[in-house]
């Protein structure tokens, strides 16, 4: 927010010394900004942390295995907690108090998961931990749905991850009922019209993509991590061109699929051993992409894409200085040839930018 | 979040209800479980000398592990692999209490004798290899024992005098719940919930 007041100010004070903003226009539009409509406000972002504090006192009294309760007392604390926090969810939606139902909402799912975790302490249970979670996130995904509380979906996504993890823990080898689930709670986000939340799934699916790349059929298979992360950036500009009604989660499809194409090229070149000449394909490839989605992130004003691509770029050529390809000198000369190559790409795009100027074509 | 919608409350209901019954369905299930699977008492032995009590429940060992492989039944010595469900068969020793493995089947064995009992449970590790020295470790979801906070060290030392048993509820289907401890003969039971 801080940061598009400023650039606007910025392009503002350049319109107006063009002509096509009067000075009026100018203060009315900042000061529009500055009111700060439109954005998060101050009371909902509390309601929600003290929501998430709530949760964790439940979670640490359920640790504390306090026995000064009888257990039929504690659980019945507990389902008191679940029931009085829905009640108090819709009490609050119907005065409109939307945030803070919200964060009831989430309260009332962390509960449940915190009765799952007591009835298991109650009976000894450790049968397996996953499928207490497995339960959670399908109640807190209930709650997300039939009360439309965004928080609580969130809550369902990270538990969902938690799910995969505490699985993989288990097993060797990819665990895949991630994809279904995943598909399930990043269907409620979409549903919901919850752009952050699409924003965590696409995060979630990245890091599942990612980490399964160590095992994918039990060999180190980053080539598949590359080519999904390349798919999808395929995709992403082909929706970019031909799906108008999706053209506003292109780039973020765009962002996620680089990261995880540079994960995975980066893993094929460090993480497994390929061949000299090998690597120097790899590496060549991963900079060029990298410059790729500079260029297309300055072009399209994509600020994200510009900034992956720089990040990307950054950790190829530290990974490969500290690795060396034949010799130290063999590595000296790799980035020889790349400082020459992106120069000669640096002078070619000067020139087209002067040319443009001076034919007076849009850049 | 919905606002001013005529299922706002119905909807409110469900959800509680719905995860009320989740909880309560578990509950029952266990209580089940406790009142009428058969009670058998296994010897707790000590499983990590270093640290058997984490935080708020104490690890318990049953001397059953690891199993010789040979006694993984033949139709599985090829697939069983880890984080597979199996059926162990146990028969008493030396004592009540000291049970051994007979054998491991992928389902609840068909005929068992008298003394038997068959716990379900999940294979945690396995050796690839076929061999003479092919051994296996499987958990059957009764080795944790939460006990209220700072008073674990206690029975932790009780565990390493091996003076502790446990006292275990199997149901007809191999589920095996922990009822609870006897620790220097003294039966520390939970009453059933309901």
């Amino acid at each position: 927010m801080w940061s598009y007041r400023k650039r606007l100010a910025r392009d503002l004070a350049h319109w107006r010394s063009q002509g096509w903003v009067t000075a009026d226009a100018e203060a009315q539009i900042l000061k529009d900004v500055a009111s700060g409509r439109g954005g998060v406000g101050l009371a909902p972002v509390l309601a929600i942390i003290a929501g998430v504090l709530m949760c964790f006192a439940v979670a640490s009294f359920v640790a504390a295995n306090w026995q000064d309760m009888p257990r039929l007392g504690r659980l019945g604390l507990l389902l008191g907690i679940i029931w009085a926090s829905y009640v108090a969810a819709g009490a609050l939606a119907s005065r409109g108090a939307g945030a803070f139902s919200d964060a009831a909402v989430l309260v009332g799912s962390a509960a449940f998961g915190a009765s799952i975790m007591l009835v298991s302490q109650m009976y000894h249970i450790n049968g397996n931990p996953p499928d207490g979670v497995l339960l959670w996130w399908i109640g807190a995904l209930l709650a997300g749905v039939a009360l439309r509380s965004n928080p609580a979906v969130a809550l369902a996504m990270i538990l969902v991850c938690v799910w995969w993890g505490m699985a993989m823990n288990q097993r060797n080898g990819t665990f895949w009922p991630f994809l279904p689930a995943w598909a399930v709670v990043a269907a409620a986000f979409a549903w919901q019209r919850w752009w952050p939340g699409l924003h965590i799934a696409a995060l979630a699916l990245s890091v599942f993509v990612v980490v399964s790349g160590v095992d994918f059929g039990r060999g180190d298979s980053h080539a598949v991590v590359a080519l999904v992360g390349l798919a999808a950036c395929a995709a992403a500009l082909l929706i970019e061109r031909q799906v108008p009604a999706l053209h506003d989660i292109a780039p973020a499809i765009l962002g996620y699929g680089f990261a995880v194409a540079v994960a995975g090229l980066l893993g094929l070149q460090f993480l497994e051993s390929p061949g000299h000449l090998l690597l120097i394909a790899l590496a060549a490839f991963t900079l060029i992409l990298c410059l790729a989605a500079i260029a297309y992130g300055l072009r399209a004003g994509h600020r994200g894409a510009v900034w992956l691509g720089y990040i990307g770029f950054s950790v190829e050529i530290l990974a490969l200085y500290t690795t060396t390809i034949g010799s130290i000198l063999g590595t000296s000369l790799f980035f020889l040839s790349a400082a020459i190559i992106v120069a000669m790409l640096a002078y070619a795009a000067w020139r087209l930018a002067d040319r443009q100027n001076q034919s007076g074509a849009p850049g | 979040m919905i606002a001013d919608h005529k299922w706002l409350w119905p909807l409110v209901a469900a959800v509680a209800l719905l995860q009320s019954v989740a909880i309560a369905k578990i509950v029952y299930d266990r209580d089940a479980l406790l009142k009428s699977g058969r009670e058998i008492t296994i010897d707790v032995v000590p499983v990590d000398p270093r640290d058997i009590f984490r935080g708020d429940y104490v690890i318990l060992g049953y001397g059953l592990d690891p199993i010789d492989g040979k006694l993984i039944a033949p139709d599985l010595q090829e697939t069983i692999r880890s984080n597979d469900p199996v059926f162990v068969t146990i028969r008493p020793g030396a004592t009540p209490a000291t049970w051994q493995v007979v054998k491991v089947t992928a389902a609840y064995p068909d005929t068992i004798e008298a003394s038997d009992a068959v716990l379900k449970g999940r294979v945690t590790w396995v050796n690839a290899q076929q061999d003479e020295n092919r051994k296996l470790s499987v958990r059957y979801g009764i080795e944790n024992y939460f006990v209220p906070e700072g008073t674990g060290r206690d029975l932790e030392q009780a565990v390493r005098d091996g003076k502790v048993q446990a006292v275990v509820a199997v149901g007809g289907d191999g589920t095996a719940a922990l009822k609870g401890l006897i620790v220097n003969g003294e039966r520390r039971i939970d009453p059933p919930l309901l």
